[in-house]
């Protein structure tokens, strides 16, 4: 069994949501570049689930069924934000977001 | 198929955290079904729901053995204990909390804000961090963390017709949810190297040492950086300001405080059982972390106009100081003291923090405002707010015969201790630091006791709220016996002594 | 090389195919096409109704909260199929445990109806 494919697919994925955090302005693209991080670090706790499989622990995929469980509490928080945000000034761009600074 | 045998379960041990859960669903019920004029009763229950999780941390502290195995059984033993490390920090925890409830009852009801959600998500915010402080676990780390940040983001937005409080919560959650996402990464680098999610079995197998130490070190410092975030140490600080200044006063308070302590805590734990031999990665990660933090906090704090801003990096800055103990850990056998450090800084902080919110809700209450400016002349009309302010802006200004003092004294002496090029230059700067600290501590003394009355002012005697002056008391009584008797917390250091706190 | 990776070996002879293919065809048509650029060519659509407006459309928010409750509740099923797969292994422990889950799950449902989500305004 070779693990080494999806640890690459989860560093890819992984890359791919720390790019979108960083250069995307739309705090909904944002907040689904994070939900690619997350899913990244599923692929790699499954991956090493099954490498560590015959010692009889499963830690990985229970650690995996958290986050699935945290990640929606987190979007469900993160969308009534972005709501929130554009009913008092109707536009979601985080660049808007510049009422304090120093 | 494996066989499956019930997780014994040490009720007493977990009492706290029971008692915290069935709290929240009660502060639920209560808000559902009573009318809108008697919701303040849920800060009265939420009060009592936090000094009733005390008692059987109380109850444990005296009756309790040196470790206590929470779930013990096939393959979860030593995931979860209380120990005495873990019993300190609850009641830290605990307290704070019930300090912010003390903060909160007014500004909430008075602002018309919603009640019942508000403490609901409070009190789960504290059982997020109590769980933090028994956690041995990646995955009970990683679900404490998120336990008590989830709440703290709906929080920090609580002002919802507020654009600054919208703004708050939305950079908060965006950089803490993304700072998470990149420790959990690391977090999954690490059971892949170990094999397991327990903390003692990955102290084991990250040895910076063979063929995985690339993947060892990008695991260490992502996780690292993951709480980075959570504490607000620079470069990762940027949100912290904003969000403090956003946020209504008692959240800030809260946030600065119990949220930071836990930070720290979660840090800590990590640090002392996942990565004891990992030192060459995570000391100058930390020490770089700790310099940095101390010296931009403290520059710009300097030229702040608002308080709560001013505040803010202030608290920034005072992190810098439980990094610059916590890098030093395993340096020279300073283990121990640092240890120690760290958990005296926090109590101490807290208590100190705590007050000075206190003071800054009860002026606002009268000026609306939290300019510095506006406390021009306080002690014409308000003495006692003032004397309470000097006294917590000096202790956190670290004064001789105030707590501060001694937080800052255990925080030098772990860096002194653990000695070398290291420990050396960091006591160094963090003096320093110390010096340039008071600076902005004195402007705003001079500002409430030499300064006019600002043009227009109501001057008339202020009115303090009881529960204001109640957590007044608690926290201006902790800052003057921490300081005058350090004895009595340093009791509670040595109770935290390593070898029963972690390898239980 | 391994067997395991031979039959990846596969994918790329059929990578490369579809790639050559796709140039092909392309490239040719690219070459033997005229080319009379306009401006209405750059119409999003070149025929019926201009498009007006954003990309983005609004829906009611209403579908929001729905969502949001399905979501939270959806995902909680993640806990109790593993649970399901082994009732038996699990015994009364499991059940005393999924009992205190589902009913920490129907005090939101209590919250949701109180507050008045389930109602369609």
């Amino acid at each position: 069994m070779l693990i080494n494919n999806f640890l690459v697919l989860g560093a890819v994925l992984f890359c791919i949501g720390v790019y979108g955090v960083i250069v995307r302005k739309n705090a909904v693209l944002v907040l689904m570049s994070i939900e690619l991080i997350l899913n990244s670090v599923n692929i790699n706790l499954l991956a090493f689930d099954r490498l560590w499989a015959e010692s009889g622990n499963n830690d990985g995929s229970v650690f995996a069924l958290y986050i699935i469980a945290v990640a929606a509490a987190e979007v469900g928080v993160g969308l009534a934000l972005v709501l929130l945000i554009f009913r008092n000034r109707k536009t979601i761009a985080l660049d808007d977001l510049s009422e304090m600074k120093g | 198929m494996i066989a499956f045998s019930a997780p014994i379960v040490d009720y007493h041990a977990l009492a706290p955290e029971l008692v915290l859960a069935a709290g929240i669903c009660l502060v639920l019920l209560v808000d559902l079904f009573v009318p809108a004029h008697r919701r303040w009763i849920t800060g009265t229950i939420s009060g009592l729901v936090l000094l009733g999780a005390l008692l059987p941390v109380v109850t444990l502290a005296v009756l309790g053995g040196d470790v206590r195995d929470v779930l013990s059984g096939d393959g979860i033993s030593g995931r979860y204990v209380v120990d005495n490390f873990a019993l300190v920090l609850k009641a830290l925890f605990l307290l704070s909390g019930y300090v912010v409830v003390l903060l909160s009852t007014n500004e909430i009801e008075d602002g018309g804000y919603y009640q019942g959600e508000y403490y609901v998500l409070l009190l789960s915010s504290v059982l997020g961090m109590v769980m933090m402080a028994s956690s041995r676990d990646l995955v009970s780390v990683f679900v404490a963390l998120e336990f008590l940040s989830i709440p703290a983001y709906m929080m920090a937005a609580w002002k919802k017709r507020d654009r600054k409080s919208n703004e708050a919560g939305v950079k908060y959650y965006l950089l803490g949810v993304f700072a998470s996402a990149v420790m959990l990464y690391g977090m999954s680098l690490l059971y892949g190297i170990a094999g397991s999610t327990k903390l003692s079995v990955i102290g084991e197998k990250i040895t910076l040492s063979g063929p995985r130490t690339g993947i060892e070190v990008i695991a260490v410092v992502f996780v690292i950086v993951g709480f980075s975030f959570k504490v607000s140490a620079v470069p990762f600080h940027t949100w912290a300001p904003d969000t403090y200044e956003g946020a209504p006063t008692p959240v800030t308070a809260f946030l600065s405080v119990a949220s930071k302590a836990a930070g720290f805590v979660g840090l800590m734990i990590m640090v002392y059982l996942a990565f004891p031999l990992a030192r060459d990665v995570y000391r100058p990660f930390l020490w770089v972390l700790a310099a940095l933090t101390m010296t931009v906090g403290n520059l710009v704090a300097l030229k702040q106009k608002n308080l709560v801003r001013m505040l803010a990096y202030s608290s920034v800055s005072q992190g810098g100081f439980i990094l610059m103990a916590l890098a030093m850990a395993f340096t020279n056998g300073s283990e121990e003291s640092s240890l120690r450090a760290i958990i005296v800084y926090l109590i101490i902080y807290a208590a100190t923090n705590l007050g000075a919110f206190a003071v800054v809700i009860a002026v606002a209450r009268r000026t609306k405002s939290a300019e510095i400016s506006s406390y021009g002349g306080l002690f014409n009309y308000a003495p006692g707010l003032t004397v309470m302010m000097t006294l917590f802006l000096a202790s956190l200004a670290g004064i001789p015969p105030l707590g501060g003092w001694y937080a800052k004294f255990g925080a030098f002496r772990a860096a002194v201790d653990a000695g070398g090029g290291w420990g050396y230059t960091i006591a160094i700067v963090g003096a320093a630091n110390a010096v340039v600290a008071t600076a902005y501590y004195i402007t705003v003394m001079r500002e409430m006791w030499m300064k006019p009355v600002p043009e227009g002012a109501d001057t008339s005697a202020v009115k303090v709220p009881a529960s204001l002056v109640a957590a007044l008391t608690i926290t201006g009584l902790a800052t003057l016996a921490f300081g005058v008797v350090p004895g009595i917390i340093a009791k509670v250091g040595s109770l935290t002594d390593l070898t029963g706190a972690f390898h239980g | 090389m391994s067997d395991f990776l031979r039959d990846y070996l596969n994918v790329v002879w059929f990578a490369a195919i579809a790639l050559v293919l796709a140039s092909l065809l392309l490239g040719i048509s690219a070459i033997i096409r005229p080319n009379k650029p306009s401006a209405e060519k750059n119409i999003a659509y070149e025929s019926g109704v201009n498009p007006v407006g954003d990309g983005w459309s609004q829906s009611q928010v209403r579908y929001y909260i729905f969502a949001l409750l399905f979501v939270v509740f959806d995902v909680e099923a993640v806990f109790i199929f593993p649970w399901a797969t082994r009732l038996e292994t699990y015994g009364t422990f499991g059940l005393v445990e999924m009992g205190i889950f589902v009913f920490v799950l129907l005090l939101g449902l209590v919250y949701a109806w109180r507050k008045g989500v389930l109602r369609w305004v």
